[in-house]
């Protein structure tokens, strides 16, 4: 399989600009300087190269969706506020290879004509802010960013925003709001950002991995990267796998390959020898999916939608047959309580209302007729907030409740 | 003007409306707790969701624009489905303390329990979040977290009304509590309209609270007697008291607010004992009471005495701009057209200057009487006196005798007013006779020769024309104590002893007999002075 994001991730002198560019670093944006700006949005769009951060969006036609000549500046936002449980992904490409990414930015910023742009990292992530901040001061000495970019008239600035510690903040539009000094609240869409996002101009938000595939697609060109993978999920796609594994870690695999293979191959499958009960295939927010579910499932955007899942993040989750679906879930449900940003109603009660029940549950507590109260809470909250969120903590619930109910019947009184 | 389909029935929109406001103009109320139409949209509460056509998910209809043959649907299954799941999110973790909340009766979260509600609470009480109680906000308001919905709406008026930005949410998810930093007091003199836009008992008022249950209060509209703004009001009163004066919504004027000065201006018509009869003094310099009937027959008799001894420019008529317009009225056609007198005037202060000038750019202006606009429209403002200061120096010169003397003190108080009340007492002492038109006793009064009892504001309905010139209508909350009358009454039985007709029965009368010999009134119908009031020229 290519390693199109993780080919020099066991280097350990690869954050370093030297060696980026001995190993062909910044080569790519070079050559995208010498293309027109449109020309380079149609080799990505071409690519098929779809946003990493869990929705799956195409990237070019996100970038098509911007506005050119408003009189107002437009700006990239790299998304590197990595906060899904089980996702790590992220981390791994800012921490070994910093200027794959400032290159990705760079790339991206020239295509929507930005001279502004922010790598916005999770507050918990300090120390990769610090390697991010290093390489940019690197490519700042090297003048790859500042007023001329690789020599050419167009200039680039780079900054990292350190978050707050909010996993709303991921979200786009808080993300947007975080950065320009407000409370992290998603915002009402429409106006997209790509017309009206930070300081009210044309934005658009990548995620890490997303912008980190760009140096190669350039160099390699769209129809390289379109060949791997399945009809629509093109490329690689990065995969932090964790739980009940033997290996776990960040994996790149070619979008399409299967599940179960990636389970037992990358990841050294189940480990001490135990049995798969479950997957949650694309981090916490996904519906989990039972170890029979997984047969024959593709890791593609649309087998694992066609599976009753989701791809989302690439933070997949193996639980053996010693987990306990309830706790688990508590675990889930206290999370996404915890980080509700209060905005809406039935996101800010519901959430913190079913991890509740999931803890009086878990402590033998609950009555029967709480599992079905918890399905009750799912549909209250379902599809009735500004953001996803909610929808994030319904997924699961939904999920572990009907498809392992009799554990959590079992654990409930009367 | 794009058209819509709302619950089957076809409806035109404006163009930018969303579809909460649309519905709104057509009667159809749309379940809500953070819209209010003079703050922006947050969309926060969820309450609004409507189904519209085409549309895969619920859409709150204060966030939805308005599309040309948009189809919506905010009474359907699904829809009640979703806003009762709502309404029982926000009522999982409140207190439910109905029987202590001073919001009882008024509540958002009742009304709509008892529309879409119904159910049984599924969550255990030690379940329930905790959060901060009986928070003390400053002078007006008085915080509890429990029972705060979270809409925004106290948050969004500071950010956006005042701009002085003192409230904000605190922590996260069901944690979420609304409050100042620290607990600062809101120290801002609009800081009490949050009480009346919290659609729960988060924030109640603490001039109010407690003191009355709000079924059995009865609501009269009403303009804000404290200033020359005329915010439209509604007086809530019970027994011949006054509990509390709200704002009603007047886009033209004062939207949704009300400063909190004119909010709690009423308690000033208690401070002072009232005047219960009429009064007149003596041989011996002492006043006695008398019956309102002795009282004109001997005011009117004396005044046309003097006025055959000094000639009717002798006789003065001091008006004051915190009178009705039909008081002012039939004060002048009486002075003026029956009596023949001349000299005019009600500035005490300098009403007519600063009746334009605003105090701060949200509502407030100088002036603080509801009608010195009215009294210069009427005629009342003379060029040869210029005010007070000139009535008092022509008293003393002896060119002028008697006067007739309106006074209302303001409702609004400020330091200089002992030093305008001292200029009133000046003018009552230098004239040879004087009549005195009160409310409230006061001690310059006992050198008056007559004292009328009359209605000050709220105890009587007239007209008020504001800054701008608009007339607008207030309705009597409560009724006179004693024996005092309106003081278009009071006019009126002064004419009608002076042998001219009196026709009037109510001010209602006065003011259409005004509209027909006032030519800037010319026109105006008393319904046109209801909201949002007229503009006359």
């Amino acid at each position: 399989m290519t390693k199109i994001l993780l080919g020099n991730i066991d280097k350990p002198d690869q954050a370093s600009i030297t060696k980026y560019r001995e190993r062909g670093g910044y080569k790519a944006l070079e050559k995208a300087l010498a293309m027109e700006q449109t020309a380079l949005i149609d080799e990505v769009k071409a690519s098929g190269l779809r946003g990493r951060g869990g929705a799956g969006f195409p990237t070019g036609m996100k970038w098509s969706f911007v506005p050119r000549n408003t009189n107002k500046p437009t700006y990239l936002l790299c998304n590197a506020d990595e906060s899904e449980p089980g996702t790590f992904k992220d981390r791994i490409l800012m921490e070994r290879d910093p200027h794959m990414l400032i290159e990705g930015m760079a790339i991206a910023c020239y295509a929507l004509n930005c001279h502004l742009s922010y790598v916005y990292i999770r507050g918990e992530y300090e120390f990769v802010a610090n390697t991010q901040q290093k390489a940019l001061d690197e490519a700042y000495e090297a003048k790859i960013l500042g007023p001329s970019v690789m020599g050419k008239d167009f200039a680039l600035d780079i900054f990292v925003h350190l978050g707050q510690g909010a996993y709303i903040c991921g979200e786009e539009t808080s993300l947007i709001e975080s950065l320009e000094g407000n409370r992290g609240y998603p915002r009402i869409k429409p106006p997209f950002p790509a017309t009206h996002g930070f300081l009210a101009s044309p934005t658009v938000v990548n995620n890490v991995e997303t912008l980190a595939a760009l140096p190669w697609i350039v160099q390699n060109g769209a129809a390289a990267y379109a060949a791997i993978g399945t009809e629509k999920s093109k490329g690689t796609k990065l995969f932090s796998v964790s739980g009940h594994v033997a290996k776990p870690g960040v994996y790149e695999v070619d979008l399409g390959y299967p599940l179960l293979d990636f389970i037992n191959n990358e990841a050294g499958g189940v480990a001490n020898g135990r049995k798969l009960k479950a997957v949650i295939p694309g981090g916490s927010s996904v519906p989990v999916m039972t170890a029979a579910e997984c047969e024959g499932v593709l890791l593609d955007y649309e087998s694992l939608l066609k599976a009753g899942s989701m791809l989302g993040s690439g933070g997949m989750i193996v639980l053996d047959e010693t987990t306990s679906m309830p706790e688990t879930l508590s675990v889930i449900a206290d999370f996404y309580a915890h980080e509700s940003c209060g905005q809406c109603t039935p996101c800010r009660e519901g959430t913190g209302w079913a991890a509740k029940i999931l803890k009086n549950i878990i402590a033998g507590e609950g009555k029967r007729s709480d599992v079905d109260l918890l399905l009750k809470i799912a549909d209250m909250m379902e599809g009735k907030t500004i953001c996803p969120l909610a929808d994030a903590d319904v997924m699961p619930i939904r999920s572990f409740v009907t498809k392992f109910r009799s554990e959590f019947e079992d654990l409930c009184s009367n | 003007m794009p058209k819509l389909t709302l619950n089957g029935q076809e409806i035109e929109a404006k163009a930018g409306q969303t579809i909460i406001q649309a519905a709104e103009d057509h009667g159809v109320e749309i379940p809500h707790y953070c819209y209010h139409p003079d703050l922006p949209i947050d969309g926060n509460c969820r309450m609004c969701l409507v189904d519209v056509e085409k549309m895969p998910k619920l859409t709150p209809a204060c966030t939805t624009l308005v599309n040309e043959g948009m189809v919506v649907r905010s009474e359907n299954e699904r829809v009640k489905q979703a806003v009762r799941g709502v309404l029982e999110f926000l009522l999982i973790n409140h207190p439910v303390d109905c029987p202590v909340c001073d919001q009882a009766g008024e509540c958002r979260l009742q009304d709509y329990y008892m529309v879409y509600g119904l159910h049984t609470s599924e969550i255990p009480l030690g379940m329930k979040v905790r959060k901060r109680k009986v928070i003390d906000l400053g002078p007006m308001v008085v915080l509890d977290q429990e029972r705060c919905v979270l809409c925004s709406r106290c948050i969004r008026f500071f950010d956006h009304v005042t701009e002085t930005g003192e409230m904000q949410f605190f922590g996260r998810g069901d944690h979420v509590a609304i409050g100042t930093f620290e607990d600062r007091p809101l120290d801002n003199p609009y800081s009490g309209n949050v009480v009346d836009i919290c659609p729960v008992g988060a924030l109640t008022s603490r001039d109010f609270r407690f003191k009355c249950r709000v079924w059995f209060l009865h609501a009269t509209d009403s303009i804000c007697g404290g200033c020359s703004t005329g915010c439209a009001v509604r007086i809530d009163h019970r027994d011949g008291a006054i509990f509390r004066m709200i704002p009603r919504r007047n886009p033209e004027v004062n939207r949704s607010w009300l400063c909190d000065e004119g909010r709690l201006s009423f308690h000033e018509l208690n401070k002072t004992e009232r005047i219960s009869r009429p009064l007149i003094k003596g041989r011996d310099g002492v006043q006695a009471p008398v019956t309102w009937e002795e009282a004109v027959r001997s005011i009117d008799a004396r005044l046309k005495e003097i006025r055959e001894a000094n000639g009717a420019g002798s006789i003065l008529g001091f008006a004051s701009p915190s009178a009705t317009n039909e008081a002012l009225f039939l004060f002048k056609r009486y002075l003026g057209d029956q009596l023949g007198a001349t000299q005019f005037d009600f500035r005490v202060d300098s009403e007519d200057k600063n009746v334009l000038e605003e105090e701060d750019q949200i509502l407030r202006h100088f002036d603080k009487h509801p009608n010195s606009t009215g009294a210069i429209k009427l005629g009342l403002m003379s060029r040869e006196l210029g005010g007070i200061d000139g009535a008092i120096e022509a008293a003393r010169a002896g060119q002028i005798k008697a006067g007739v003397v309106i006074y209302f003190p303001p409702l609004v108080r400020r330091p200089c007013d002992e030093e305008v009340e001292g200029r009133v007492f000046e003018l009552i002492d230098v004239l040879e006779y004087s009549v005195v038109l009160a409310a409230h006793k006061s001690e310059w009064q006992t050198a008056a020769s007559v004292v009328l009892p009359v209605t000050p504001w709220s105890e009587e309905e007239g007209t008020y024309t504001n800054f701008e010139g608009r007339v607008q209508f207030a309705g009597k909350a409560i009724d006179a104590g004693g024996d005092a009358l309106a003081v278009w009454e009071a006019f009126a039985m002064l004419l009608h002893a002076s042998g001219a007709e009196a026709p009037w029965m109510s001010a209602e009368d006065v003011f259409a007999t005004l509209t027909e010999h006032v030519p800037a009134y010319r026109e105006v119908s008393l319904d046109q002075t209801r909201l949002p009031g007229v503009i006359v020229g």
